[in-house]
């Protein structure tokens, strides 16, 4: 009998999880993967659920499904177990119990289950006024895409990357958009600071958005729960999406000693410390953060899942005994976003920064360009730059890389 | 191997002007630029940017008359 491969479980059916997958069946062929994802797809581009309308004819959802394709599922090597959820895993026992009702016992595992929205409203409820929904996964951007098609109305909780792209998407589809942000004063609050956040919620009104904070907003909200159905205004109801934030799917590895204060503790090669042979990545892992000594980071960015899933595969491979190129991780932070033709991009970690500095145009004139640096004790940590050509594009780059190079 | 973007799928997010910019670029007017031949020195930048990409749109393809 031929001897078999180790056999891996990858939780988790997204970028992070796939990279790792392939990442380590590049270096160790035999190896047996099985990728669990609860979605009912494989790996698609998530960011894209987002990012553009799709005004044709026809199917919108398999518009939609086309457009996010992404090459790298077409591994032959991986199973994939899809519409099965992860329930319980036992990490010393080395087992798998699955929603399906069956037990998977692996030789290695990948945590790669992700982060799924916050809520306080019980998603897919009716209330007298709104469908409740959030945004995370492809059937609920098909959903919301079919919803925004028909022009209705749509209120948004939250004023994050997620509700700012949703938002300008609402506007191109020619919906009536309200967004409501309790906590700030405008979009990226606590990431850009508060003037920053004025100049784009201004942006966003000028673009008819309806933008309530404090008081106001908290008035609109709607938690779906307290409110009296009707059945006869079903058609009246409007769209309502919160999207106020995510929390880690990290419930399935209690009771295994891991530390999951804030998504699942790994190392700077995406190591899980207190087990051998687990390894995390993607939205769910929290590590060193290779910018900042002795603290940690864990982040939701599209990028950020390709490169700790990436090394969470070699560092598996490694770990198995295979030829593996294994180097910590850097991860830079660097992203972007378009809402209302604004292209924003930021890199770095302005967060962390005490203090800004425009470098170029002026904050109330943001489609002319403007060019910012955060500065944390008078050394920068992060850039960001606002445009709707790229004026500054060049400068914004060679900033980047002064920072990247630091 | 070519650089080859799909520019239906791009919305000039510009990440691949940080990751390699000696093969990308965003004119004024914010729109991307590109060349599809580069040199073997740029391999690695140019994968960082397809990786980079939020809209998964950048692919490197062989070029049938070298293959």
């Amino acid at each position: 009998m031929p001897e078999r491969g180790p056999l891996i479980g990858v939780v988790g059916a997204g970028i992070a999880g796939l990279r790792a997958a392939n990442a380590l069946l590049k270096r160790k062929d035999d190896a047996r993967v099985v990728i669990f994802g609860d979605e009912n797809h494989r790996t698609y581009n998530r960011p894209g659920l987002t990012k553009k309308r799709y005004p044709n004819s026809g199917s919108p959802k398999s518009e939609l499904a086309e457009n996010l394709k992404i090459k790298e599922v077409e591994n032959d090597s991986v199973t994939w177990r899809l519409d099965t959820r992860v329930e319980e895993a036992d990490l010393s026992g080395k087992v798998l119990r699955l929603s399906t009702r069956g037990t998977f016992e692996y030789d290695g595992l990948v945590i790669a289950s992700g982060v799924r929205p916050r809520t306080s409203a019980e998603v897919g409820r009716e209330c007298a006024f709104h469908t409740h929904r959030t945004l995370r996964g492809l059937d609920d951007a098909q959903y919301i895409h079919d919803e925004l098609r028909a022009s209705k109305k749509v209120t948004i909780a939250g004023a994050g990357f997620v509700a700012c792209e949703l938002a300008s998407l609402a506007g191109e589809y020619g919906c009536e958009v309200s967004v409501l942000e309790t906590r700030r004063s405008g979009p990226f609050e606590s990431m850009l600071g508060r003037n920053i956040s004025q100049a784009l919620r201004r942006w966003l009104v000028q673009h008819g958005v309806t933008f309530l904070t404090g008081d106001s907003a908290r008035q609109s909200m709607c938690s779906g729960s307290s409110e009296a159905l009707n059945p006869e205004s079903s058609s009246d109801r409007s769209l309502y999406v919160e999207a106020i934030g995510s929390v880690p799917n990290v419930e399935w590895l209690c009771g295994n000693g891991l530390d999951l204060s804030d998504g699942v503790r790994v190392d700077e090669y995406m190591r899980v410390p207190e087990r051998e042979g687990v390894f995390a990545a993607g939205d769910v892992a929290r590590y060193p953060d290779p910018w900042a000594t002795g603290s940690l980071t864990r982040m939701e960015f599209w990028k950020n899942a390709v490169e700790t899933g990436e090394l969470a595969g070699r560092s598996l491979a490694s770990a198995l005994g295979y030829e593996s190129e294994v180097s910590q991780i850097k991860y830079f932070p660097s992203m972007s976003t378009e809402v209302f033709g604004l292209r924003i991009q930021i890199a770095g970690d302005p967060k962390a920064c005490d203090s800004m500095e425009i470098v170029r145009g002026d904050l109330d004139r943001l489609d002319q360009g403007v060019l910012v640096k955060f500065l944390r004790e008078d050394v920068v940590g992060g850039v960001a730059y606002m445009d709707e050509g790229a004026r500054y594009n060049r400068l914004y780059i060679e900033l980047v890389k002064a920072l990247k190079a630091r | 191997m070519k650089i080859f973007v799909e520019m239906a799928k791009c919305e000039n997010h510009g990440q691949c002007a940080i990751s390699a910019p000696n093969n990308f670029e965003l004119d004024s007017d914010g729109n991307l630029r590109y060349q599809e031949s580069f040199g073997e020195e740029d391999l690695h930048d140019i994968e960082d940017a397809i990786d980079s990409c939020p809209l998964q749109a950048i692919s490197l393809d062989r070029d049938p008359t070298y293959a």
